[in-house]
């Protein structure tokens, strides 16, 4: 395989829009462009992350979105792993680049949702899980998670304070993004108080309905010989892992993990050659509490059961030993479903190049993303190194 | 078509027969004739040892609760319904299944392991009851 580069990564605000997908996956993509210091006409193909487009009656966005960039005969497709869309695609972008089809690409993950009302918008969720099985059979999005967080409960002990305590570090973290979600400092009891939305998960326990568009260039070595820049002082794919695991989380035997995650990590590290005391910090799908806390463990950060304590004591806080979520992570940053994977990006981007203002995270060269599809049946791990 | 083929096709269960099955009180699922693993999915082969010849089953109606969740906010179907445990129930036979328990409203009400038995009902899913 070539090097493969994330020469720019861009975003909208996370949040509520009245814009449509097509409109926020195109101010994404104009800004990574830009950012880039490259033309439309260098974009030799792309690939959108986005799961939902249907539900405000358009498909096949990718012509879409390059004829509004001014190249309609430039190849895109979407890319569709549920909440992973985004890690599926900058990793097949990675292996079309890597494997010399093409030299520069674009990945722009986008959604809008906001349109439906909640019970629609929860519903819509579902749909990423088995829905036959689980949520014609009453389970909401939010009850699969809290099915896991019981689970992880009973077996480790882990309390709900301890995922309140993700809550708290990750709204703490986003104050300092201006293009998160939600902008509130909270406390384990704003948390601990916030009404039950599935049990043991609470409201603060989950992460917002966002709409949203994430953009990421990436090209190859040969491409910035082309354009005259220099390799380093880039930010190199080192690694990448993609995993799938049962759609339906019932069928599985442990549910405190997901395999998915487990076997992508482990690709991931195994090709970046390096192992988890080397990351200088993590990006991962908290889209509920408990999540984080599994990625840790999943991704051999923290042992089994162990996550939950590390996070009150401060361990992955900004200055702490392994800073996670530096963006506010889905919790507060926002979880446009498409974008979240190419949002990880643009965070692992901005602190790489030392561009995160005030949640900087101190001298951080390699980062990590972990991108998760539902409840698991997808998982895309990507390792980024500061050439 | 030949003889061993169709022998497969005709027991296979399609999502309808899983629903009608459930509306007339029946949990049904594949065994694997091969293995023997049970299961119930729509699958081609098994995810044990991957053979294609999958017969299907009738299993009990009485398993554990594996784990849950209490939820205060459901999809459409159930919004009339809570707050209910969703429960993952592993029947007696070894399969997995997912369902509701109504009235449960605080973890005291459903301990982990209690069992459980699926009773035919009008009500929308899966609906289990405690049982002894």
């Amino acid at each position: 395989m070539r090097n493969v580069y994330v020469l720019s990564a861009d975003m909208t605000k996370f949040g509520k829009s009245p814009l449509s997908a097509r409109e926020l996956a195109l101010e994404a993509s104009k800004k990574a462009i830009l950012d880039a210091g490259i033309s439309p006409s260098d974009i030799q193909a792309a690939f959108v992350a986005n799961a939902f487009s249907l539900s405000e009656k358009q498909g096949h966005l990718g012509p879409i979105i390059m004829s509004g960039l001014g190249v309609p005969d430039v190849p895109a497709s979407t890319i569709e792993s549920a909440c992973a869309s985004g890690a599926s695609a900058i990793r097949e972008a990675w292996v079309n680049i890597g494997a010399g089809i093409y030299d520069c690409m674009l990945v722009v993950g986008v959604e809008k949702i906001s349109q439906l009302d909640t019970i629609t918008a929860t519903t819509y969720f579902s749909f990423g899980s088995d829905f036959v099985f689980e949520g014609a059979c009453g389970a909401s999005f939010p009850g699969l998670y809290g099915a896991i967080a019981r689970s992880h409960m009973t077996k480790y002990g882990t309390t709900e304070e301890q995922l309140a305590s993700v809550a708290v570090k990750n709204h703490e973290n986003a104050l300092s993004n201006p293009n998160a979600h939600l902008h509130k400092k909270i406390t384990v009891d704003d948390v601990m108080k916030s009404p039950i939305v599935a049990s043991p998960l609470k409201l603060f326990d989950a992460c917002p309905f966002s709409d949203g568009a994430a953009a990421a260039i990436l090209c190859s070595d040969d491409f910035l010989k082309m354009k005259s820049r220099s390799a380093s002082e880039q930010v190199l794919i080192k690694g990448s892992g993609r995993a799938g695991g049962t759609g339906a989380l019932f069928q599985r035997d442990d549910l405190t993990t997901l395999n998915a995650a487990v076997l992508a990590g482990r690709e991931a590290f195994k090709m970046a050659g390096i192992s988890q005391k080397d990351i200088d910090f993590a990006e991962v799908h908290d889209c509920f509490t408990v999540a984080e806390l599994i990625a840790e463990e999943d991704l051999g950060f923290a042992q089994r059961g162990e996550a939950g304590k590390l996070t009150q004591q401060g361990y992955t806080r900004i200055g702490g030993e392994l800073p996670v979520n530096p963006s506010g992570g889905l919790k507060a940053k926002g979880h446009p479903v498409g974008a979240t994977g190419v949002g990880q990006v643009v965070e692992i981007y901005e602190q790489l190049h030392g561009q995160a203002g005030s949640r900087q995270v101190k001298d951080a060269r390699i980062g990590l993303t972990h991108n998760v599809g539902a409840t698991g049946g997808s998982c895309g791990v990507h390792i980024f190194e500061l050439t | 078509m030949t003889e061993q083929a169709q022998k497969e096709v005709s027991s296979e269960m399609t999502i309808k027969d899983f629903q009608e099955g459930i509306r007339d009180g029946k949990i049904e699922g594949y065994k694997c004739v091969n293995c023997g693993h049970k299961r119930i999915d729509i699958m081609e082969f098994c995810p044990v040892c991957h053979n294609s010849k999958l017969e299907k089953v009738e299993f009990s109606n009485s398993g554990s609760v594996l784990t849950y969740t209490i939820q205060f906010v459901a999809p459409e179907q159930y919004m009339n319904e809570v707050p209910y445990a969703w429960a993952i129930i592993q029947l007696d036979e070894g399969p997995k299944v997912t369902g509701w328990i109504p009235f449960i409203t605080k973890p005291s009400d459903l301990p982990i392991g209690q069992r459980v038995i699926f009773k035919k009902s009008y009500l929308p899913g899966i609906v289990f009851e405690k049982s002894n």
